[in-house]
């Protein structure tokens, strides 16, 4: 065994130290913020795969900061699951760059946010302590906050200080949870609080009390990072308001940490034994759960705005994954982690997707993506393939998850379970169908054309009343370019309205192969992915053997 | 080497073939992207007719052990060369009707599905070929736009709803028996465990093969798309589902015997009723469909045999017929009957196909419909392998045959030889009548007393030769009994046809919806509607429940003045806008307030649970 365990602080302290670097390259440098990232995630990409490689060829990698023993120091693990995770974070936030390069936003200041979030997230995954859990828990928050706030408008500012205020909360409740778990047990390692557990358990008493409302808090708070229903309220609004290139990131990421971290806290902390002998636990998670799903895909189905549509699918998907913790069977858990790792894909795909279209088509409500196959026929079809993948038609990641959550139900006999995926099916097919089949099979209306024919009044202050419209934003264009260069997509908002040639709207220029690519490729992985079932499977086997037979 | 060459034809995965044709035709030039697309699939019938038997590329999938995709028996076998013949003619009529590329890709795509289905050897595989063969029939209904997009979406609610239960079934079966084993080493099928695993599935299933209050997607979506998809839905999605069934429950019910018969009647009784004339051709699907349920329910070897042979048949001549209905469609842009008449002088070759298709169907001694159909007749009589229990769905049945004879001649009368002909149309195009008369010589040929009909009794499964072998009789179609009965059976259609020839040509001359359509709107339209409107009233209520939440939400304030106001004595001042009457500029949906109410809610409700 080589030092690989000395990979793990590196994770989480590069990013951090490198979140300062373009702020202060930007003393000096005005474009630095994105090379200085992707740098940076690059290099830890590929040391997570390093670390990744060592986890699942030898087991179980933990660091002891400052070689102080766990029960007193601050520990770092990268197990079965942490490692997936760690892995799916940073290979998307890598993989989101190659939107940011040409989408946005831009600025020093908004990658050292970026840097930030990464750092916390990758902490987060890593952490071996539930104190630090709510560190990291607080520097995810605050990056993400920031980041959504770095969005136009007055919406934007308002969403993200909604999502502050109700943030804060959960996570303070989080803390009083933790408070009392350590009162009742006195340390706050995981693995030193899971072999504590059993012994709580059997003696009973105040004790054990304090667990059970230390679940409690534990629980809603992450309900409400998770985004549950009813406590989602801030989740629609930060998805829809954050500026496009942001919200892949958070919507792949950030929830999904949170409930990669309600699943640490249930599985190793409290251990499926305390989870299943308390009683209305389990069927508390699970309702919670199942409540989600369905109220989320309903609240999905009646939505125009995509964005708010996708927001609302994925309080269903957490809906899921949350009822699936709360079966307390391998194979559920097992499934809620692979249904997490492909909702974070497909979600990321379809944000960008949105974040794409909107650029390039000028369409940001169902309505408006009427005609986008015959139009843009490659964003169209990625889309197609991520919500097709969404409803869980294999072979797709959207497919596997909910089969192994559909398996642990059945053999968990929670038959409303059964019930309620088959409802979330239906319920994604509703709302999926409805965007393919504006996409594919109803032919774009002109009339909905965001500016009127005749002299653009938008474009007035460019060019003033200069005989046609084509001329005129093609003369516009060329003006724009010969101000910045190669980052005419500097201009995305003013020249989307401004470009009304042939193809009708939006602006096809702005889009850059990596926008696409992004789209592209996370429809592919989301339909590998299906195949992949199996060997996830056996990746994460030795992880939730090890909880259920301990 | 000869047995080298059939053991390389086990890695020939045909649905694998048909999907890489599909992708074909997408970029090749159009003539030789449909020939591929012909080819694949004729390769499809060479691979069935050549493999050898039992299992192949078994692998772990989903961490499952002994995943069969391509199994190979009596019948798959069938099923592929049944399929595989079809669809070569189908892709090679397609081309000579002027269909898109597009429209040929989603449908070899929609056939590669239906094949991973039939060749499916375990219940994993079939439930993955289930619901894509559910996604691929949508896209072929939407692909035609206008009016096709509506049913279409009926159509995926239909089948996302059948295929979750069938998912649902597969994993209670998987639950109650440990695997997901379909067919068993020595060949036997293991049907479903009884139980919560049965009725799911029988119910999913049923959903595919048109159960009588589960066919409303069928008469509503096969008569919209282009007329060229119309030949590829009516082949494939109801006919795999009918071999499903009987892997599902390969022992028999007698209850689902008698839903076969109660599907023959209900599917004769509104094929008379209609006008549409693939309306018309579609709720036969679901008369056929009951002769294959009786089979299967009934169980027996006889039965079963009968019944695979009827799904074999059906896919040759109710493809037929949709492929001459299409030609009169295409030439004369009409799809009501009675706007028709008299075609036989401008089309006598469509008039040919139509006639053969229309024999067959209604089993005259012959055709091969007389040879399977007889089969099931015989498997429910008692004077034959019936037993008592089945004396009611004999008749049943064989009102059902009555009806097929009726509703097929005024379909032909009407169409063919009602009157001059209003329209001077040419005759079918070259690819469609080399396609019609393919499809229609088989029909003849695996009909033909004494010569043909062997061939056609050995492909079925469960009968070696011309024997049974299970009950060890043999089978003897042209028996002076059977063509007894067939005489019969014609007699009456015949004598039936005289008397209401009349009213009917009466119809023609009135309005004939004012007369044939009360019943049959308002019966047919009922039943039709009551589960849409059962969905869509659902659906109203759940929508507007939730809208009504989401707004009392947002406006709690005005919610309860609201509730206040309807109480009786109450007394609520106007509310004056504390905003000056300003729209808000951003629609903050349940506040931060709310919010926080909510989590304190619930946070003091888990606790006073938990603790």
């Amino acid at each position: 065994m080589s030092n690989v365990d000395l990979i793990l602080p590196l994770l989480v302290a590069v990013p951090i130290l490198m979140a300062t670097v373009p702020i202060a390259l930007g003393l000096r440098f005005d474009r630095t913020g994105w090379g200085v990232t992707t740098l940076t995630t690059t290099a830890l990409l590929a040391a997570t795969a390093y670390l990744a490689s060592a986890v699942y060829s030898d087991g179980m990698v933990t660091h002891e900061l400052g070689g102080w023993p766990r029960e007193f120091g601050i520990q770092l693990v990268a197990d079965e699951f942490s490692t997936l995770i760690a892995l799916l974070v940073i290979a998307t936030a890598t993989a989101v760059l190659a939107y940011m390069r040409v989408g946005g936003p831009r600025g020093n200041t908004f990658y050292a946010g970026y840097l930030l979030l990464t750092g916390g997230l990758l902490g987060l995954s890593l952490t071996g302590d539930v104190f630090n859990m709510f560190v990291f828990l607080e520097i995810v928050g605050l990056a993400t906050y920031a980041l959504i706030a770095s969005g136009d408008g007055p919406e934007s500012a308002v969403s993200a200080l909604k999502y502050l205020i109700l943030g804060t909360v959960g996570a303070s409740l989080y803390l009083i949870g933790v408070g009392f778990i350590f009162m009742a047990t006195g340390t706050l390692n995981m693995q030193v609080l899971s072999e504590i557990m059993p012994e709580v358990l059997a003696q009973g008493g105040q004790n054990l009390v304090l667990l059970q409302a230390a679940f409690a808090f534990i629980f809603v708070g992450f309900a409400l990072k998770v985004a549950q229903w009813p406590l989602h309220t801030w989740q629609p609004d930060a998805y829809q308001h954050a500026p496009d290139g942001v919200t892949p990131v958070i919507a792949a990421l950030v929830s999904t940490a949170y409930a990669y971290a309600l699943g640490r806290l249930m599985y190793t902390v409290f251990g499926p034994e305390f989870l299943t002998s308390t009683p209305y636990l389990t069927e508390i998670v699970v309702t919670v759960g199942c409540l989600s799903v369905l109220a989320g895909s309903t609240l999905a189905v009646i939505q125009t705005d995509v964005k708010r549509m996708f927001a609302y699918s994925s309080v269903a998907q957490f809906g899921l994954v949350v009822a699936a913790f709360g079966l307390v069977t391998e194979t559920a858990l097992i499934g809620a982690i692979i249904h997490l790792i492909g909702h974070a894909v497909m979600k990321a795909g379809l944000f960008a997707a949105a974040g794409v279209i909107a650029v390039t088509y000028g369409a940001r409500t169902v309505d408006e993506y009427a005609g986008l196959a015959d139009n843009r026929p490659f964003v169209a079809g990625g889309t197609a393939l991520l919500l097709i993948a969404l409803i869980g038609i294999p072979p797709s990641a959207g497919f596997i998850g909910k089969w192994y959550i559909a398996v642990g139900s059945v053999q968990a006999e929670m038959w409303p379970v059964a019930a309620v995926i088959l409802l979330s099916t239906m319920l994604t097919l509703a709302y999926s169908a409805r965007l393919l089949e504006k996409m594919y099979f109803t032919p774009a209306t002109p009339v909905e054309s965001p500016h009127p024919s005749g002299p653009v009044a938008t474009d007035g202050g460019h060019e003033g009343g200069n005989g046609d419209d084509a001329h005129g934003s093609e003369h516009g264009d060329d003006a724009h370019g010969s101000e910045h260069g190669d980052e005419s997509a500097g201009n995305v908002g003013a020249s989307a309205f401004t470009d009304a040639g042939r193809i009708g709207r939006g602006n096809p220029d702005a889009v850059s192969f990596g926008m696409l690519a992004l789209v592209i490729v996370a429809a592919i992985i989301a339909v590998l992915l299906g195949f992949a079932g199996g060997e996830l499977y056996d990746l994460l086997d030795p992880f939730a053997t090890e909880v259920f037979n301990e | 080497m000869i047995d080298a060459t059939y053991d390389i034809l086990a890695y020939a995965y045909p649905p694998l073939i048909v999907f890489a044709a599909a992708l074909l035709v997408l970029v090749l030039p159009r003539l030789l992207g449909f020939a591929v697309g012909a080819l694949s699939l004729a390769s499809v019938v060479a691979i069935s007719l050549l493999a050898p038997e039992g299992a192949h590329l078994t692998r772990t999938f989903l961490g499952f052990q002994d995943i069969h995709p391509f199994l190979i028996d009596d019948f798959t076998r069938m099923m592929g060369i049944a399929l595989g013949f079809l669809g070569t003619f189908a892709v090679i009529y397609a081309y000579s009707s002027e269909a898109s590329r597009k429209l040929a890709a989603i449908a070899l795509a929609y056939v590669a599905s239906a094949l991973g289905a039939a060749f499916a050897g375990d219940w994993l595989v079939l439930v993955f070929m289930w619901e894509i063969m559910a996604l691929t029939s949508t896209l072929l209904v939407w692909q035609y736009g206008g009016d096709a997009v509506r049913a279409g979406y009926r159509y995926a609610l239909a089948h996302g709803i059948g295929g979750s239960l069938v998912l649902f079934a597969v994993i209670a079966q998987y639950a109650a028996v440990g695997s997901f084993t379909m067919v068993t080493e020595a060949g036997e099928t293991v049907g479903f465990a009884d139980g919560i695993p049965l009725l799911l599935a029988v119910l999913g299933i049923g959903v595919n093969v048109a159960f009588v209050g589960f066919h409303t997607w069928l008469p509503d979506t096969y008569p919209r798309p282009h007329f060229a998809a119309s030949v590829f839905l009516a082949a494939f999605t109801t006919k795999t589902s009918a071999y499903v069934l009987y892997r599902a429950i390969p022992e028999g019910n007698l209850l689902l015997a008698y839903m076969g018969g109660a599907m023959a009647v209900y599917g004769v009784v509104f094929a008379l009723l209609q006008h549409d004339m693939r309306a018309l051709l579609s709720y036969h699907i679901q008369a056929q469909l009951g002769y294959m349920v009786a089979g299967i329910g009934i169980g027996s070897a006889i039965g079963v045999a009968g019944a695979m042979g009827h799904l074999f048949n059906n896919v040759l001549y109710k493809s037929l017929l949709f492929m001459a209905v299409g030609v009169v469609i295409y030439r004369t842009g009409e799809n009501d009957l009675y706007k028709l008449g008299g075609l036989w002088r401008e089309m006598p070759l469509t008039a040919i196909a139509f006639a053969i298709g229309a024999l067959s169907i209604t089993a005259v001694p012959g055709f091969s419909g007389f040879i399977s159909k007889g089969m099931v007749l015989d498997a429910a009589d008692p004077a034959y392998y019936g037993a008592g229990e089945y004396q009611a769905l004999y008749w049943l049945l064989f009102i059902g045959a009555i009806g097929t004879f009726l509703s097929f001649i005024k379909l032909g009368y009407y169409v063919f030889l009602h009157g001059p002909s209003d329209y001077t149309v040419k005759d079918s195009r070259t690819g469609q009548t080399v396609a019609m008369f393919s499809v229609g010589g088989a029909c003849v040929l695996l009909g033909l007393p004494a010569i043909g009909w062997p061939v056609f009794a050995d492909l079925l499964p469960l009968v070696d030769g011309i024997t049974v072998t299970e009950l060890d009789t043999s089978l003897t179609p042209y028996s002076a009994g059977h063509l007894e009965d067939a005489l019969i059976l014609i007699v009456i259609s015949v004598i039936g046809f005289k008397l209401i020839r009349k009213p009917l040509s009466k119809m023609d001359y009135s309005d004939p919806a004012l007369i044939v359509n009360p019943t049959g709107y308002y019966l047919g339209r009922g039943t039709m509607l009551a589960t849409t409107d059962l969905y869509a009233a659902v659906d109203n209520a759940v929508v507007s429940g939730v809208k009504r939440c989401y707004w009392a939400g947002n406006n709690p304030v005005l919610a309860v003045d609201e509730t206040a106001r309807r109480l009786p004595m109450v007394d609520v001042p106007e509310r004056q806008h504390a905003d000056g009457g300003r729209p808000s500029t951003i629609h903050l949906r349940a506040g931060i307030g709310t919010t926080v109410l909510l989590l304190t809610i619930i946070l003091t409700v888990i606790i006073w649970l938990l603790v």
